[in-house]
Protein backbone atom coordinates (compact mmCIF):
# COMPACT_ATOMS: atom_id res chain seq x y z
CA UNK A 1 0.00 0.00 0.00
CA UNK A 2 3.11 2.32 1.24
CA UNK A 3 4.60 1.40 -1.90
CA UNK A 4 1.74 1.90 -4.43
CA UNK A 5 1.13 5.12 -2.70
CA UNK A 6 5.19 6.23 -2.94
CA UNK A 7 4.78 5.14 -6.86
CA UNK A 8 1.54 7.70 -7.18
CA UNK A 9 2.94 10.25 -5.46
CA UNK A 10 6.62 10.47 -7.27
CA UNK A 11 6.28 8.91 -10.70
CA UNK A 12 9.25 8.94 -13.24
CA UNK A 13 7.70 12.08 -15.08
CA UNK A 14 8.43 14.58 -18.29
CA UNK A 15 9.22 17.96 -17.31
CA UNK A 16 6.22 18.92 -20.26
CA UNK A 17 4.00 20.21 -17.34
CA UNK A 18 6.45 22.15 -15.64
CA UNK A 19 7.02 23.82 -19.16
CA UNK A 20 2.94 24.81 -19.55
CA UNK A 21 3.36 25.80 -16.21
CA UNK A 22 5.89 28.11 -16.20
CA UNK A 23 5.20 29.78 -19.77
CA UNK A 24 2.12 29.91 -18.74
CA UNK A 25 2.02 31.46 -15.23
CA UNK A 26 4.79 34.15 -16.94
CA UNK A 27 2.02 34.90 -19.58
CA UNK A 28 -0.78 35.79 -16.74
CA UNK A 29 1.87 37.56 -14.34
CA UNK A 30 3.18 39.65 -17.48
CA UNK A 31 -0.63 40.54 -18.03
CA UNK A 32 -1.62 41.21 -14.59
CA UNK A 33 1.21 43.79 -14.17
CA UNK A 34 0.43 45.52 -17.82
CA UNK A 35 -3.52 45.32 -16.56
CA UNK A 36 -2.78 47.25 -13.64
CA UNK A 37 -0.26 49.21 -15.02
CA UNK A 38 -1.93 52.67 -14.37
CA UNK A 39 -3.65 52.41 -11.65
CA UNK A 40 -0.75 50.16 -9.48
CA UNK A 41 0.33 53.01 -7.40
CA UNK A 42 -2.97 54.26 -6.74
CA UNK A 43 -5.05 50.67 -5.60
CA UNK A 44 -1.31 50.12 -3.17
CA UNK A 45 -0.35 53.67 -1.90
CA UNK A 46 -0.37 53.56 1.98
CA UNK A 47 -1.90 57.42 2.15
CA UNK A 48 -2.47 58.41 -0.78
CA UNK A 49 -4.38 55.53 -2.77
CA UNK A 50 -7.61 54.94 -3.23
CA UNK A 51 -7.76 52.79 0.13
CA UNK A 52 -5.14 52.78 2.46
CA UNK A 53 -2.34 50.01 2.33
CA UNK A 54 -1.66 49.92 6.05
CA UNK A 55 -5.54 49.42 6.59
CA UNK A 56 -5.35 46.46 4.70
CA UNK A 57 -2.21 45.71 6.03
CA UNK A 58 -3.26 45.85 9.90
CA UNK A 59 -6.19 43.62 9.06
CA UNK A 60 -3.83 40.83 7.22
CA UNK A 61 -1.74 40.81 10.76
CA UNK A 62 -4.58 40.14 12.72
CA UNK A 63 -4.39 37.03 11.11
CA UNK A 64 -0.56 36.25 10.82
CA UNK A 65 2.24 38.53 11.07
CA UNK A 66 4.30 36.78 8.87
CA UNK A 67 2.36 37.03 5.41
CA UNK A 68 4.93 39.33 2.64
CA UNK A 69 3.22 42.54 2.25
CA UNK A 70 4.70 46.00 -0.01
CA UNK A 71 4.77 47.30 3.46
CA UNK A 72 7.56 45.86 4.44
CA UNK A 73 9.71 47.43 1.06
CA UNK A 74 8.24 50.54 1.77
CA UNK A 75 9.16 50.67 5.34
CA UNK A 76 13.06 49.51 4.17
CA UNK A 77 13.06 52.20 1.78
CA UNK A 78 12.16 54.82 4.16
CA UNK A 79 15.24 53.52 5.90
CA UNK A 80 17.83 54.37 2.93
CA UNK A 81 15.56 57.11 1.76
CA UNK A 82 13.76 55.93 -0.79
CA UNK A 83 9.91 57.63 -1.53
CA UNK A 84 7.01 55.02 -1.30
CA UNK A 85 5.96 55.96 -5.00
CA UNK A 86 9.40 54.91 -6.01
CA UNK A 87 9.46 51.57 -4.23
CA UNK A 88 5.80 50.70 -5.18
CA UNK A 89 6.61 51.53 -8.95
CA UNK A 90 10.10 49.29 -8.70
CA UNK A 91 8.11 46.41 -7.12
CA UNK A 92 5.62 46.60 -10.11
CA UNK A 93 8.73 46.71 -13.15
CA UNK A 94 10.34 44.07 -10.87
CA UNK A 95 7.24 41.74 -11.13
CA UNK A 96 7.07 42.72 -14.93
CA UNK A 97 10.55 41.03 -15.04
CA UNK A 98 10.04 38.22 -13.48
CA UNK A 99 7.11 37.74 -15.53
CA UNK A 100 8.72 37.93 -18.93
CA UNK A 101 11.84 35.67 -16.94
CA UNK A 102 9.14 32.85 -16.76
CA UNK A 103 8.00 33.19 -20.19
CA UNK A 104 11.83 32.66 -21.55
CA UNK A 105 12.88 30.52 -19.01
CA UNK A 106 15.59 32.93 -18.15
CA UNK A 107 17.20 32.77 -14.45
CA UNK A 108 13.52 30.72 -13.54
CA UNK A 109 14.26 29.61 -10.18
CA UNK A 110 14.46 33.00 -9.41
CA UNK A 111 11.71 34.54 -11.33
CA UNK A 112 9.35 32.60 -9.75
CA UNK A 113 10.02 33.04 -6.53
CA UNK A 114 10.50 36.81 -6.96
CA UNK A 115 7.10 36.67 -9.37
CA UNK A 116 5.24 35.06 -5.87
CA UNK A 117 7.07 37.01 -3.84
CA UNK A 118 5.78 40.15 -5.12
CA UNK A 119 2.50 38.54 -6.62
CA UNK A 120 1.76 37.86 -3.01
CA UNK A 121 2.64 40.98 -1.47
CA UNK A 122 0.13 43.03 -3.95
CA UNK A 123 -2.42 41.05 -3.53
CA UNK A 124 -2.00 40.75 0.55
CA UNK A 125 -1.62 44.74 0.64
CA UNK A 126 -4.42 44.95 -2.21
CA UNK A 127 -6.65 42.15 -0.55
CA UNK A 128 -9.45 44.46 -1.28
CA UNK A 129 -8.84 44.57 -4.63
CA UNK A 130 -8.05 40.91 -5.04
CA UNK A 131 -10.52 38.06 -6.13
CA UNK A 132 -10.03 34.50 -7.65
CA UNK A 133 -8.20 34.94 -10.10
CA UNK A 134 -5.01 36.30 -7.74
CA UNK A 135 -5.65 33.24 -5.58
CA UNK A 136 -5.38 30.74 -8.34
CA UNK A 137 -1.91 32.98 -9.56
CA UNK A 138 -0.56 32.55 -6.11
CA UNK A 139 -1.04 28.75 -5.84
CA UNK A 140 0.46 28.35 -9.40
CA UNK A 141 3.42 30.55 -8.58
CA UNK A 142 4.06 28.41 -4.76
CA UNK A 143 4.27 25.01 -7.14
CA UNK A 144 6.41 26.59 -9.57
CA UNK A 145 8.77 27.70 -7.29
CA UNK A 146 9.42 24.50 -5.43
CA UNK A 147 9.18 22.25 -8.46
CA UNK A 148 12.63 20.92 -9.81
CA UNK A 149 13.52 24.39 -12.45
CA UNK A 150 14.32 24.45 -15.13
CA UNK A 151 12.98 22.74 -17.24
CA UNK A 152 14.40 21.58 -20.79
CA UNK A 153 12.58 24.27 -22.94
CA UNK A 154 13.96 27.47 -20.81
CA UNK A 155 16.52 29.64 -21.89
CA UNK A 156 18.40 28.49 -18.51
CA UNK A 157 18.66 24.91 -19.58
CA UNK A 158 20.09 26.21 -23.17
CA UNK A 159 22.47 27.62 -21.13
CA UNK A 160 23.52 24.27 -19.51
CA UNK A 161 21.64 24.75 -16.01
CA UNK A 162 20.44 21.06 -14.68
CA UNK A 163 17.53 20.95 -12.20
CA UNK A 164 18.62 19.25 -9.06
CA UNK A 165 16.00 17.15 -7.11
CA UNK A 166 14.46 15.34 -10.12
CA UNK A 167 12.22 12.85 -8.08
CA UNK A 168 10.12 16.09 -6.94
CA UNK A 169 9.12 16.20 -10.83
CA UNK A 170 6.86 13.83 -10.37
CA UNK A 171 5.19 14.78 -6.85
CA UNK A 172 4.32 18.26 -7.47
CA UNK A 173 2.48 17.60 -10.56
CA UNK A 174 0.78 15.30 -8.77
CA UNK A 175 0.05 17.78 -5.99
CA UNK A 176 -1.21 20.69 -8.63
CA UNK A 177 -3.58 17.59 -10.12
CA UNK A 178 -5.08 16.99 -6.77
CA UNK A 179 -5.69 20.08 -5.67
CA UNK A 180 -7.86 20.64 -8.58
CA UNK A 181 -9.72 18.33 -7.93
CA UNK A 182 -10.39 19.85 -4.41
CA UNK A 183 -11.16 22.87 -6.25
CA UNK A 184 -13.50 21.71 -9.01
CA UNK A 185 -15.09 19.17 -6.60
CA UNK A 186 -15.98 21.98 -3.73
CA UNK A 187 -16.68 24.29 -6.14
CA UNK A 188 -19.03 22.19 -8.11
CA UNK A 189 -20.81 20.39 -5.17
CA UNK A 190 -21.45 24.41 -3.27
CA UNK A 191 -22.90 24.91 -6.79
CA UNK A 192 -25.26 22.45 -6.80
CA UNK A 193 -26.69 23.32 -3.27
CA UNK A 194 -28.09 26.82 -4.61
CA UNK A 195 -31.23 26.47 -6.70
CA UNK A 196 -30.21 29.57 -9.20
CA UNK A 197 -27.62 26.36 -10.46
CA UNK A 198 -30.50 24.09 -11.46
CA UNK A 199 -32.73 26.66 -12.78
CA UNK A 200 -29.97 28.67 -14.96
CA UNK A 201 -31.12 31.69 -12.72
CA UNK A 202 -27.33 32.09 -11.36
CA UNK A 203 -26.12 32.03 -15.05
CA UNK A 204 -28.26 34.97 -15.92
CA UNK A 205 -27.34 36.79 -12.54
CA UNK A 206 -23.57 36.33 -13.45
CA UNK A 207 -23.81 37.70 -17.01
CA UNK A 208 -25.78 40.76 -16.46
CA UNK A 209 -23.97 41.88 -12.81
CA UNK A 210 -22.01 44.72 -13.58
CA UNK A 211 -19.24 44.69 -14.48
CA UNK A 212 -19.25 41.28 -15.98
CA UNK A 213 -22.24 42.29 -18.18
CA UNK A 214 -20.49 42.83 -21.29
CA UNK A 215 -22.81 40.86 -23.46
CA UNK A 216 -26.63 42.99 -23.65
CA UNK A 217 -29.13 41.57 -21.78
CA UNK A 218 -31.26 41.34 -24.91
CA UNK A 219 -29.03 38.80 -26.89
CA UNK A 220 -28.69 36.60 -23.80
CA UNK A 221 -32.56 36.63 -23.15
CA UNK A 222 -33.24 34.92 -26.65
CA UNK A 223 -31.47 32.33 -25.37
CA UNK A 224 -32.84 31.85 -22.34
CA UNK A 225 -33.73 28.02 -22.41
CA UNK A 226 -30.14 27.20 -22.71
CA UNK A 227 -29.67 28.68 -19.27
CA UNK A 228 -30.82 25.86 -17.46
CA UNK A 229 -29.09 23.36 -19.40
CA UNK A 230 -25.53 25.01 -18.90
CA UNK A 231 -26.52 26.08 -15.50
CA UNK A 232 -26.67 22.15 -14.72
CA UNK A 233 -23.79 20.96 -17.14
CA UNK A 234 -21.21 23.51 -15.10
CA UNK A 235 -21.66 22.13 -11.83
CA UNK A 236 -21.83 18.84 -13.18
CA UNK A 237 -18.55 18.97 -14.54
CA UNK A 238 -17.23 20.36 -11.69
CA UNK A 239 -18.28 18.24 -9.40
CA UNK A 240 -17.11 15.19 -11.04
CA UNK A 241 -13.71 16.38 -12.42
CA UNK A 242 -12.02 14.32 -9.48
CA UNK A 243 -13.83 11.10 -11.14
CA UNK A 244 -13.31 11.73 -14.66
CA UNK A 245 -10.30 13.28 -15.65
CA UNK A 246 -8.06 10.72 -14.16
CA UNK A 247 -9.53 8.09 -16.33
CA UNK A 248 -7.31 8.00 -19.99
CA UNK A 249 -10.74 7.11 -21.61
CA UNK A 250 -12.70 10.55 -20.39
CA UNK A 251 -9.63 12.70 -19.15
CA UNK A 252 -9.95 14.36 -22.72
CA UNK A 253 -13.51 15.16 -22.91
CA UNK A 254 -13.44 16.37 -19.15
CA UNK A 255 -10.29 19.02 -19.57
CA UNK A 256 -11.96 19.90 -23.09
CA UNK A 257 -14.94 20.76 -21.76
CA UNK A 258 -13.22 22.71 -18.75
CA UNK A 259 -10.97 24.70 -20.67
CA UNK A 260 -13.93 25.73 -22.86
CA UNK A 261 -16.05 26.49 -19.94
CA UNK A 262 -13.14 28.99 -18.82
CA UNK A 263 -12.63 30.38 -21.97
CA UNK A 264 -16.24 31.14 -22.42
CA UNK A 265 -16.18 32.99 -18.42
CA UNK A 266 -13.47 34.98 -20.05
CA UNK A 267 -14.97 36.39 -23.26
CA UNK A 268 -18.90 37.03 -22.07
CA UNK A 269 -18.09 38.20 -18.54
CA UNK A 270 -14.38 39.48 -19.22
CA UNK A 271 -12.42 37.94 -16.47
CA UNK A 272 -9.67 37.51 -18.77
CA UNK A 273 -7.02 36.32 -16.33
CA UNK A 274 -9.32 34.27 -14.42
CA UNK A 275 -9.75 32.38 -17.71
CA UNK A 276 -6.47 32.42 -18.36
CA UNK A 277 -4.86 31.27 -15.13
CA UNK A 278 -7.37 28.25 -14.91
CA UNK A 279 -6.97 26.89 -18.67
CA UNK A 280 -2.84 27.42 -17.45
CA UNK A 281 -3.79 25.16 -14.59
CA UNK A 282 -5.83 22.87 -16.42
CA UNK A 283 -3.40 22.03 -19.04
CA UNK A 284 -0.44 21.80 -16.85
CA UNK A 285 -1.67 19.67 -14.45
CA UNK A 286 -3.79 17.06 -17.49
CA UNK A 287 -2.26 18.63 -20.54
CA UNK A 288 0.71 16.45 -20.99
CA UNK A 289 -1.13 13.22 -20.19
CA UNK A 290 -3.89 13.98 -22.77
CA UNK A 291 -1.38 14.38 -25.45
CA UNK A 292 0.46 11.38 -24.83
CA UNK A 293 -0.85 7.94 -26.01
CA UNK A 294 1.25 6.03 -24.78
CA UNK A 295 2.62 6.78 -21.38
CA UNK A 296 6.27 6.94 -22.48
CA UNK A 297 8.08 8.30 -19.38
CA UNK A 298 11.45 9.90 -19.34
CA UNK A 299 13.75 9.60 -16.61
CA UNK A 300 15.55 12.65 -15.86
CA UNK A 301 17.64 11.99 -13.50
CA UNK A 302 20.44 14.51 -13.51
CA UNK A 303 23.17 13.83 -16.06
CA UNK A 304 24.60 16.56 -14.85
CA UNK A 305 23.58 19.07 -11.58
CA UNK A 306 24.24 22.75 -11.72
CA UNK A 307 22.00 25.67 -10.90
CA UNK B 1 2.34 29.29 11.78
CA UNK B 2 -0.53 27.52 9.77
CA UNK B 3 -2.58 30.85 8.80
CA UNK B 4 0.97 32.00 7.57
CA UNK B 5 1.33 28.76 5.40
CA UNK B 6 -2.34 28.79 3.56
CA UNK B 7 -1.82 32.60 2.77
CA UNK B 8 1.53 31.82 1.13
CA UNK B 9 -0.03 28.92 -0.58
CA UNK B 10 -2.80 30.35 -2.00
CA UNK B 11 -5.23 28.05 -0.09
CA UNK B 12 -6.59 30.38 2.60
CA UNK B 13 -10.57 30.93 1.21
CA UNK B 14 -12.60 28.38 0.01
CA UNK B 15 -13.85 27.75 -3.83
CA UNK B 16 -17.18 28.39 -3.58
CA UNK B 17 -16.79 31.28 -6.36
CA UNK B 18 -20.68 32.52 -7.39
CA UNK B 19 -22.17 29.74 -5.11
CA UNK B 20 -24.70 28.42 -3.96
CA UNK B 21 -26.18 31.29 -5.82
CA UNK B 22 -24.64 34.52 -7.35
CA UNK B 23 -25.07 37.20 -5.38
CA UNK B 24 -25.90 40.98 -6.14
CA UNK B 25 -23.86 44.17 -6.03
CA UNK B 26 -23.55 47.13 -4.72
CA UNK B 27 -23.54 50.93 -5.94
CA UNK B 28 -21.81 53.71 -3.99
CA UNK B 29 -22.75 57.53 -4.81
CA UNK B 30 -21.25 60.34 -3.47
CA UNK B 31 -23.29 63.63 -3.37
CA UNK B 32 -20.68 66.65 -3.37
CA UNK B 33 -22.13 69.49 -1.33
CA UNK B 34 -20.22 72.78 -2.42
CA UNK B 35 -20.35 76.00 -0.74
CA UNK B 36 -22.72 77.85 -2.88
CA UNK B 37 -25.23 75.23 -3.13
CA UNK B 38 -24.53 73.31 -5.89
CA UNK B 39 -24.77 69.55 -5.60
CA UNK B 40 -22.71 67.30 -8.01
CA UNK B 41 -22.59 63.47 -7.99
CA UNK B 42 -19.73 61.71 -8.15
CA UNK B 43 -18.13 57.85 -8.11
CA UNK B 44 -14.64 56.67 -7.29
CA UNK B 45 -12.70 56.21 -10.65
CA UNK B 46 -10.14 53.94 -11.25
CA UNK B 47 -7.72 54.43 -14.82
CA UNK B 48 -9.01 51.00 -16.59
CA UNK B 49 -10.88 48.22 -16.85
CA UNK B 50 -9.23 45.81 -15.05
CA UNK B 51 -9.00 48.18 -11.89
CA UNK B 52 -12.72 49.00 -12.25
CA UNK B 53 -13.67 45.18 -12.35
CA UNK B 54 -11.15 44.60 -8.96
CA UNK B 55 -13.34 47.93 -7.49
CA UNK B 56 -16.72 46.15 -7.87
CA UNK B 57 -14.95 43.46 -5.73
CA UNK B 58 -14.41 46.38 -2.66
CA UNK B 59 -18.00 47.55 -3.25
CA UNK B 60 -18.68 43.97 -2.13
CA UNK B 61 -17.09 43.74 0.35
CA UNK B 62 -17.89 47.09 1.81
CA UNK B 63 -21.63 45.86 1.29
CA UNK B 64 -21.20 42.62 3.13
CA UNK B 65 -18.98 43.37 5.86
CA UNK B 66 -20.77 42.46 8.93
CA UNK B 67 -18.22 45.27 10.97
CA UNK B 68 -20.36 48.41 10.36
CA UNK B 69 -16.77 50.31 12.10
CA UNK B 70 -15.00 49.09 8.91
CA UNK B 71 -18.06 49.75 6.41
CA UNK B 72 -17.49 53.29 7.35
CA UNK B 73 -13.79 53.14 7.40
CA UNK B 74 -13.60 51.69 3.91
CA UNK B 75 -16.25 54.73 2.51
CA UNK B 76 -14.39 56.90 4.20
CA UNK B 77 -11.25 56.06 2.78
CA UNK B 78 -12.64 56.36 -0.83
CA UNK B 79 -14.54 59.78 0.29
CA UNK B 80 -11.37 61.22 0.92
CA UNK B 81 -10.36 59.93 -3.01
CA UNK B 82 -13.37 61.94 -3.94
CA UNK B 83 -12.52 64.85 -1.54
CA UNK B 84 -8.84 65.15 -3.26
CA UNK B 85 -10.44 65.50 -6.91
CA UNK B 86 -13.01 68.27 -5.98
CA UNK B 87 -11.04 70.08 -3.34
CA UNK B 88 -13.40 72.93 -2.59
CA UNK B 89 -16.49 70.89 -1.63
CA UNK B 90 -17.96 71.37 1.71
CA UNK B 91 -19.53 68.34 2.76
CA UNK B 92 -19.61 64.75 1.12
CA UNK B 93 -22.42 62.67 1.63
CA UNK B 94 -21.97 58.93 1.07
CA UNK B 95 -24.96 56.61 -0.52
CA UNK B 96 -24.28 52.96 -0.71
CA UNK B 97 -27.23 50.81 -2.11
CA UNK B 98 -27.54 47.36 -3.38
CA UNK B 99 -28.59 46.82 -6.54
CA UNK B 100 -31.36 44.11 -7.52
CA UNK B 101 -30.61 42.29 -10.59
CA UNK B 102 -34.21 41.79 -12.61
CA UNK B 103 -34.97 37.67 -12.96
CA UNK B 104 -35.69 36.82 -16.59
CA UNK B 105 -39.15 36.79 -16.67
CA UNK B 106 -39.05 40.39 -15.36
CA UNK B 107 -36.34 41.54 -17.73
CA UNK B 108 -39.07 39.84 -20.22
CA UNK B 109 -41.86 42.41 -18.97
CA UNK B 110 -39.93 45.11 -19.10
CA UNK B 111 -38.29 45.69 -15.66
CA UNK B 112 -34.48 46.39 -15.13
CA UNK B 113 -32.03 46.63 -12.34
CA UNK B 114 -32.89 48.80 -9.38
CA UNK B 115 -31.22 50.12 -6.13
CA UNK B 116 -32.32 49.79 -2.59
CA UNK B 117 -30.68 51.99 -0.21
CA UNK B 118 -28.44 50.55 2.49
CA UNK B 119 -26.39 53.46 4.25
CA UNK B 120 -25.92 56.81 3.94
CA UNK B 121 -22.65 58.60 5.24
CA UNK B 122 -22.20 62.37 5.82
CA UNK B 123 -18.44 63.79 6.38
CA UNK B 124 -17.46 66.99 6.37
CA UNK B 125 -13.44 68.35 6.55
CA UNK B 126 -13.54 69.79 10.43
CA UNK B 127 -16.56 67.18 11.43
CA UNK B 128 -15.88 63.39 11.80
CA UNK B 129 -18.41 61.34 10.04
CA UNK B 130 -21.99 61.24 11.97
CA UNK B 131 -23.83 58.39 12.48
CA UNK B 132 -24.98 56.14 9.62
CA UNK B 133 -28.83 56.36 8.29
CA UNK B 134 -29.72 52.59 8.60
CA UNK B 135 -32.68 51.78 7.07
CA UNK B 136 -33.76 48.56 8.15
CA UNK B 137 -31.82 45.51 9.84
CA UNK B 138 -29.87 43.22 7.24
Amino acid sequence: MRKRLLQFLFRAESDAWLTILRVGLGVQITFYSLSLRNDWNYLLAGTSGLINRNLTEALLSVESHFVPRLGWFVALGERIGVQEQIVLSAAWICLLGAGCGLLIGFTCRFSAILAWLLHLCAAKSGAFFAYGADNFTTIGLFYLMLSPLPDRYSLDWQLGLRPKNQQFLGFWHRVLQLHLCVIYFFSGFTKSLGSGWWDGSSLWRALIRPPFNIIDPEILVRCKYLFPIAGVTIWVLEVSYPLFVWSSKTRKIWLICICAMHAAIGVTMGMYLFALIMIVLNVAAFGPDFARAEPARTNLLPQETGS
Amino acid sequence: MLATYLHLAGIEVGYGYFAPNVPGTYKLVFELHYPDGRVEYEVPRVNSAAAASRFTGLLDQIGRTKYDALREILVKMLAQSVWGEHPHVKTIRAVLGSMRLPTITEFERGKRESYEFLYAYDFSLRDAPREPEIPKEH
